[in-house]
């Protein structure tokens, strides 16, 4: 990929908040202010910044300390070949970022739009509400290519959230409503609080108490998924045509529910 | 003009600007797709007296529908956006989430949009529940059989209703085998219906009556009874006509239905009772749409 290409200048020694260095919007990267620990330095002292601003822009190395990657991305594309830190692609409204490594806590948080694909595992509250916020990603798609930390999705509102690994405890607390599959194991307490939404898994083993057994079913939703979105094909195969229900949490109002279908 | 012993008489059709909309018709078999097909367009054969009209457009071969089951495409258009509004959430509610196994889909995009399972959430009783993927919403409505999917809105179309064609025919029943003909023909034409039984009309209307409040009434220029009592339009050895009415997404789409009709119709020839073929019009100053027919053909 071509584009501007980031390239640290040395081993970072405390994060950096790269909110505001995103591609397309035609400024001189290297004046761009960001937060290096407490203090605000010139990207350019962190980063070289090369090649043409075409709306691309690809971080080499990656690295934990990275925050705020691709936060507020409206359009074009970022890659970073490592890890990035918190926050990644939060508040997210359109466009594309793919981490060829792992993220921390928060990614995808408040997302609305775009899609981002996380090729390592994610930290703690995927998808989630920032603190102090309401409602967590309310759309766009969301990949992981690895296991979620805690709480993946709490207070989810649309959207869909695909973790091929597993995913840590208290998954879909409090989610509201949107998509998440877990190709992996659930981990304990998931969907306590679970308002409405679907879980798409593939054991019920994990569910919280209020998830009640609605039986076997032939949704035909379930073939219209797959259809338009090609990580939920991905999920569930192209030929899906049913699942078992479980509707939850049935001490929260009880209209989200959880399928359980088959790889 | 004469093409294989049928005159092509120098007339047109007189149309007019419709607003429509298309809708995919799903369920578990191709029986039961048509099914709710043909309910949900049923009387909706001329906005004079049904509010709308509509009809099935094609079969929908089942790696084009939505959910991978066997389809139907049908074509629903009214006289505005408000009307179709009205009808089109009425027509799915009453005759496709009744009927077993059907799921309901947008079928055209762009345009003002018609709510299909917006409108039809509420019988769900808030157990509906909405799904946005791929930017677009739909919804799921729990029912006694199962579920009923439905598509949150679809788009519409400013097309064109009341083209038509009219076959003057030797007898009633050659009159009728030519339009089954041209039917069959004009229904390979996407984009179009033709809104009347079978496709076929035997009672073609005139505008106005010598009754008061009827707004249309029976074509007696073109009722071969009547030959002797009012200045016909039909020559001697005419004994029978058939008139099949077309609505169209587009001008284009109406002329290419047309021209299909005519070519089954002279395809068949003098020989199997064809005399001529004519079309309604009002002189030409009520419709903005004008199908010639031998331009048509030329």
């Amino acid at each position: 990929m071509s584009g501007i290409v980031l390239t640290p200048r040395a081993s970072l020694e405390s994060r950096v908040d790269l909110s505001g260095v995103l591609p397309g919007a035609g400024v001189d990267f290297a004046r761009l202010p960001v937060f290096h620990g407490g203090r605000k330095v010139a990207l350019g002292d962190l980063f070289t910044a090369s090649g043409v601003d075409d709306g691309r822009m690809t971080i080499e190395g990656g690295d934990a300390l990275l925050d705020s990657v691709g936060a507020g991305l409206a359009k074009g594309e970022i890659v970073v070949k490592g890890d990035v830190g918190s926050k990644l692609g939060f508040g997210m409204t359109g466009g594309m970022i793919s981490v060829k490594g792992s993220a921390g806590a928060f990614a995808a948080s408040e997302v609305s739009g775009g899609k981002i694909v996380i090729g390592g595992d994610v930290g703690e509250k995927l998808g989630a509400a920032g603190d102090g916020s309401r409602r967590g990603m309310s759309g766009g798609v969301v990949v992981v290519g690895g296991s979620a930390g805690a709480r993946a999705g709490e207070r989810l509102r649309g959207g869909v959230v695909m973790i091929e690994g597993d995913a840590a405890e208290e998954a879909a607390t409090d989610l509201i409503a949107g998509t998440i599959a877990i190709a992996g194991k659930l981990g304990a307490n998931a969907g306590r609080g679970m308002k409405r939404g679907t879980l798409l898994l593939r054991s019920p083993e994990g569910l919280c108490a209020g998830f009640g057994d609605a039986g076997v079913h032939d949704l035909v939703m379930l073939r219209v998924l797959v259809r338009r979105s090609q990580e939920l094909a991905a999920f569930m195969g192209a030929s899906v045509t049913g699942a078992r229900r479980f509707a939850g949490d049935l001490y929260s109002g009880g209209k989200g529910e959880a399928l359980i279908v088959a790889g | 003009m004469i093409l294989n012993g049928v005159e092509i008489r120098d007339s047109f059709a007189e149309a007019f600007p419709m607003v429509g909309t298309r809708l995919i018709i799903t369920a578990d078999s191709a029986k039961w797709a048509m099914i709710a097909a043909k309910t949900m367009t049923g009387f909706a054969t001329s906005v004079i007296g049904c509010g709308c009209e509509a009809g099935v457009e094609r079969v929908v071969p089942e790696s084009e529908t939505p959910d991978g089951r066997p389809g139907v495409a049908v074509l629903i258009f009214a006289m505005d956006i408000k009307g179709l509004k009205s009808v089109v959430p009425n027509r799915i509610g009453q005759c496709v989430l009744t009927s077993p196994t059907s799921a309901c889909y947008a079928g055209m995009e762009g345009g003002e949009s018609i709510s299909i399972g917006k409108a039809l959430k509420y019988f769900a009783d808030g157990w509906q529940i909405s799904k946005m993927v791929g930017g677009k919403r739909i919804w799921r409505l729990p029912v006694m059989e199962g579920e009923f999917v439905c598509d949150h809105d679809t788009g519409s179309v400013s097309g064109v209703g009341g083209g038509n064609i009219l076959i003057l025919a030797t007898s009633r029943g050659e009159a009728l085998a030519a339009a089954e003909a041209a039917v069959e023909n004009m229904s390979k034409v996407e984009g179009c219906i033709m809104p009347f039984p079978g496709g076929v009309v035997r009672s073609g209307s005139k505008v106005g009556s010598k009754y008061k409040g009827m707004f249309a009434s029976t074509n007696n220029f073109y009722c071969p009874t009547l030959r002797a009592q009012t200045d016909s339009h039909l020559p001697p050895e005419v004994a029978s006509v058939m008139e099949i009415v077309i609505d169209g997404v587009s001008f284009d789409a109406v002329a290419a239905c047309t021209k299909a009709g005519i070519e089954a119709v002279v395809a068949l020839g003098r020989d199997k009772g064809v005399v001529a073929i004519d079309a309604g019009n009002y002189g030409g100053d009520l419709g903005p749409f004008h199908f010639k027919l031998r331009e048509i053909m030329a």
